[in-house]
């Protein structure tokens, strides 16, 4: 029963995050191998599954905190949370990749707002999550701001992606904000 | 000489600033500022009660650094100056971080210290693109330095550091070499 007759976009579908296994490998490919999604990623994009089974085992299945982001449990993307180095272990940055199939649905904003809410009750002492967005990625911005996150201003040159050192909007999402 | 140096300071002529690499013989001079409660309330480290402590730090952490200067008036060591480059694929940035003793505070030291690293770094770290430094925001002394000499203010980061147990909101500035 749809009440949202003159609604026009059309609903963000149940999404869920659980960790990847190596049988993942396909659906990871979907994201991982396509230039669109790479583009703001330092990666190249994978052209051989034997690489992103590798990097399923060295890098994804170790990680403190990184999930797939599924669709009737079927990876469409994923979503880490990476604790800053050092003794400044109140903070963290979270990063999202997304299949291009599936953008504009929400999808990377529920994913988000699963995650934020994972982060604050599973890690302790956690009081600031944080995430960058390339200037020239309005989209991830958005999907940011839509989560709640907070822009708190422009980093020139803060990082180097693909020979080009870029300008990032840093973003954050206090726990007194959760 | 010296008291033709001092005579150019009461005319307010350009302060003889200068910067030099530390030697473990300057360690009486590090102890002035690292005793003092009224720096290291600034810092995130505690204030070293003796100097052999001093002297340890020297040796483990100041002549190692890659890139770490005394600050210098008149050819003695009033505090310290640093850049520290980010690693792996983040070598495009470095963090700047500056101190000086209390006594000469307030006299545009540090400024004409910081514009005479940013004259020399980005030729002396190749591939250097960013120059950050991160101040605390109750810290107004220390951001005035940084718009003196020439740094852009990109924001706040809240809740980014833990300063003495309090975890603190950070002034991000930058300077990136385009910068006049």
């Amino acid at each position: 029963m749809n009440h949202d007759q003159n609604h026009q976009k059309p609903k963000t579908p149940t999404i869920t995050l659980r960790k990847f296994t190596l049988s993942d490998v396909d659906s990871f490919m979907s994201w991982a191998a396509d230039p669109r999604v790479t583009r703001f990623q330092r990666r190249d994009p994978y052209s051989d599954p034997a690489d992103a089974l590798a990097y399923i085992t060295t890098h994804i299945l170790p990680h403190p905190w990184y999930r797939a982001i599924c669709i009737d449990n079927t990876p469409v993307g994923s979503i880490s949370i990476k604790p800053a180095p050092g003794e400044d272990r109140h903070r963290a940055s979270i990063g999202y990749r997304l299949a291009y199939d599936y953008w504009g649905k929400g999808i990377a904003t529920e994913a988000l707002k699963l995650t934020i809410k994972a982060a604050f009750e599973e890690l302790d002492d956690l009081e600031r999550l944080e995430a960058i967005a390339d200037v020239d990625n309005p989209a991830s911005q958005r999907v940011l701001e839509k989560a709640g996150f907070k822009e708190e201003g422009i980093l020139r040159k803060y990082v180097r992606l693909k020979g080009e050192t870029r300008d990032m909007v840093m973003f954050s999402f206090l726990v007194s904000e959760f | 000489m010296d008291e033709q140096a001092t005579e150019i300071n009461q005319n307010r002529q350009p302060l003889a600033v200068t910067l030099r690499e530390f030697e473990l013989t300057d360690v009486d001079d590090y102890f002035v500022w690292t005793s003092d409660d009224r720096v290291s309330a600034w810092w995130r480290w505690d204030t070293f009660t003796n100097k052999e402590d001093v002297l340890a730090f020297m040796e483990e952490t100041v002549l190692p650094h890659p890139w770490m200067r005394a600050i210098c008036l008149d050819g003695r060591p009033v505090g310290a100056i640093s850049v520290t480059r980010r690693t792996a694929e983040h070598q495009c940035r470095a963090e700047l971080g500056y101190v000086i003793a209390s006594l000469y505070w307030g006299r545009g030291i540090t400024t004409e210290a910081v514009k005479l690293v940013l004259g020399t770094i980005f030729g002396d770290m190749e591939g250097l693109e960013r120059l950050e430094a991160l101040v605390l925001v109750q810290n107004v002394g220390s951001q005035m330095v940084l718009e003196k000499a020439g740094f852009t203010k990109e924001g706040v980061l809240k809740k980014y550091l833990i300063y003495k147990g309090k975890i603190s909101d950070m002034v991000m500035y930058s300077f990136i070499p385009t910068d006049n």
